[in-house]
């Protein structure tokens, strides 16, 4: 049994995506939308959604940042090795580990950020298993998913329709 | 229809881009999406004698270097040119070099993504693929040149049986950070590029009723759906990945360079070498893209893509860093000369030159390898780009192969007169010496090309060589209504 009820369907032009997005939106609706590649017309359309990748880039590079000076500073500590009276914690020399430990977690962290926010985001929206075999989104097709209740399904499917989709596809229970 | 080159609008005074009939210079902006998605597919297809022919001269220097290797591994670094007083000869110069080599793909896809160039799109994928080579070759030298390569562990930072850490304060273990950090982000950078074009391969697949490639692109795609809940966190996240690596391309090249300007050695001991060296490594990266990527959009048909309009910008960006090297190499001679040590006026004197015996321009007259280095250097990287300046001569594909092609070989041979020749005539004259490579040594030189370019040549068929949906993107969409001509 599908666990989506709604409708969906498939759009040649943009503008058309962004007309339809807008008008299921005016419903009280969020839709999610695939496209073949980043458009910023459906972004405005969807209200410019934001993303916490960047929050989680911050607080992991911030931790790279103090492991890459914390670190070689407690092994020089722990093992004093006096050369030439030079200072045995050395600030501008961990820069460069500092500044690796970074760039090196905050990377990392973001690849694994926008992932998992990914999946959650596909469990908290979930798709029509047809509009997952739909091969032609990532080729050269818009496609708008709307999530709503069997009663409300004809109403978006009628909206799909007048903006041109191409098919419109209603799934229910 | 044959490819538009506008560089320059004289009347609107720049490149004028409009957003619904695409970049004047670049014909690909004004394809469909369904063409850009059959046209870069059909590279992935079956591949012609030609290419397999290729494949195997690539693999044929691969395996001469193996064996080259295998040799200098089971009978030690003594086989080698190096020893006293020169203890860095061509692997050191081939580990610099390759990092060189690595740094065009993150400049282009992560640098020109932040400034918005957008003749990028066509060659930043390829650019990237050759970072993440070009390192992965540049990281196989230390490892040998320490002559007992399966103890490479002992860089990796843990404490040993008396807990003695490894020394966070040396420059070469700078580099291992500088160098692994890079070739992770570098990796992940690429993989992160992939995922939306393995999207599109997996739906090909099915749609072809191919189910093994299908499931095998399905596994890499990681359940990419093209939703905006995915391209939102993914341009996101792209766009730190591009910040963060900006700095990185930097950084890496200048840590590189530490490993010689910290030392106290003539010739190296300079504050320049960092700037420098980041210009080299743009330099030579940026040549090696073209050195490829010209082959690449013959053999292709990809006029459309790589057109003359990006052709001539990279040339324009080879021509600047030219210029910062040419300047460089000038910059270290006065240096050299104001600093009144007579070791600096010396290792200066003694590269272009030879020995100080006769005092004449000409020194001895015995050449030695540093001299051809020298001579190779000056010519390839500051003479031999100069034709570029010419609108006619950045047009012409064949001069901008075969001029990058002499950068390539000029910036090796840069490395090597850095490398080389500083060693052979530090301090004390009773310990200098001459650096001669031997057999195995250019065996392996020649094998890491080998590796390289057998890895590239791969990758143009296993993986789709442009970014389809960055393509896309960049191209003026399908609209119902287009906004009227103004």
């Amino acid at each position: 049994m599908s666990r989506f009820t709604g409708v969906w369907g498939s759009f040649t032009h943009l503008d058309a995506t962004t007309d339809t997005i807008e008008q299921v939106r005016d419903k009280g609706v969020q839709p999610t939308v695939l496209s073949p590649c980043p458009r910023h017309e459906i972004e405005h359309a969807l209200g410019d959604p934001q993303s916490s990748v960047p929050w989680i880039a911050l607080v992991c590079g911030a931790m790279g940042t103090f492991i890459g000076f914390s670190f070689p500073a407690w092994t020089a500590s722990d093992w004093v090795l006096p050369v030439s009276g030079k200072p045995i914690v050395a600030i501008p020399t961990f820069a460069i580990i500092g500044f690796e430990l970074t760039i090196l977690l905050a990377a990392l962290s973001t690849l694994l950020g926008l992932s998992l926010l990914a999946v959650f985001d596909s469990f908290k929206n979930p798709m029509p298993t047809a509009a997952k075999r739909y091969l032609r989104f990532q080729r050269d097709r818009f496609g708008v998913v709307v999530r709503c209740d069997s009663a409300q399904a004809e109403e978006f499917a009628e909206i799909l329709r007048r903006n041109g989709a191409e098919e419109v596809h209603v799934e229910k229970d | 229809m044959g490819v538009i080159t506008y560089d320059y609008n004289a009347a609107e005074g720049r490149v004028v881009i409009d957003e619904h009939k695409g970049h004047p210079g670049i014909e690909s902006t004004t394809y469909s999406y369904a063409r850009i998605n059959d046209e870069m597919l059909a590279m992935l297809e079956i591949p012609r004698p030609s290419y397999l022919l290729l494949l195997l001269g690539f693999l044929s220097a691969l395996g001469l270097g193996a064996l080259c290797l295998s040799i200098q591994v089971d009978v030690g670094i003594g086989y080698s040119g190096i020893s006293h007083p020169i203890g860095w000869g061509f692997y050191i110069t081939n580990f610099v070099f390759w990092i060189g080599i690595g740094h065009a793909g993150t400049l282009i896809s992560a640098v020109f993504y932040l400034t918005r160039a957008p003749w990028r799109t066509a060659i930043y994928r390829a650019a990237e693929a050759m970072t993440v080579f070009g390192v992965m070759t540049a990281g196989l030298f230390p490892l040998l040149h320490t002559g007992r390569p399966w103890l490479a562990y002992w860089l990796i930072p843990y404490p040993n049986e008396r807990m003695l850490w490894v020394n966070f304060k040396s420059p070469l273990l700078w580099d291992v950070f500088a160098v692994t950090t890079y070739l992770t982000v570098s990796v992940l950078f690429f993989m992160l590029g992939l995922i939306p074009d393995m999207a599109i391969l997996r739906d090909e697949a099915f749609r072809k009723g191919q189910k093994l490639k299908g499931m095998l692109y399905t596994m890499m795609a990681l359940n990419w759906r093209g939703t905006n809940h995915q391209w939102v966190h993914y341009m996101r996240g792209y766009l730190i990945f591009a910040a963060l690596a900006t700095p990185l391309v930097f950084s890496v090249h200048s840590i590189v360079s530490w490993d010689f300007a910290m030392s106290s050695v003539p010739g190296w001991h300079t504050t320049i070498f960092a700037p420098y060296f980041v210009a080299g490594a743009i330099f030579s990266g940026l040549a090696m893209v073209m050195t490829v990527l010209i082959p690449v959009r013959v053999v292709f048909g990809l006029e459309g893509y790589i057109t003359d309009h990006v052709i001539q910008s990279v040339c324009k960006v080879i021509l600047f860093t030219s210029f910062i090297v040419g300047y460089a190499y000038g910059t270290e001679f006065f240096i050299g000369y104001y600093s009144g040590s007579p070791y600096e006026r010396a290792i200066f004197y003694y590269r272009p030159f030879g020995e100080m015996q006769s005092w004449t321009l000409l020194g001895d007259n015995q050449i030695n390898f540093p001299q051809i280095a020298f001579w190779l250097m000056v010519f390839c990287n500051v003479i031999s780009p100069i034709p570029l300046w010419r609108w006619k001569v950045r047009n012409n594909l064949i001069a901008v192969w075969i001029t990058c092609v002499l950068i390539n070989v000029g910036m090796w041979f840069e490395r090597f007169n850095i490398v080389g020749s500083s060693l052979q005539h530090e301090y004390d004259p009773a310990a200098w010496g001459e650096y001669w490579p031997t057999i195995v040594e250019t065996g392996i030189t020649i094998g890491s090309f080998g590796f390289f370019f057998t890895l590239f040549t791969l990758f143009a068929k296993a993986l789709p060589p442009m970014a389809i949906t960055e393509l896309k993107e960049n191209t003026e969409p399908p609209l119902q209504n287009p906004p009227k001509e103004h």
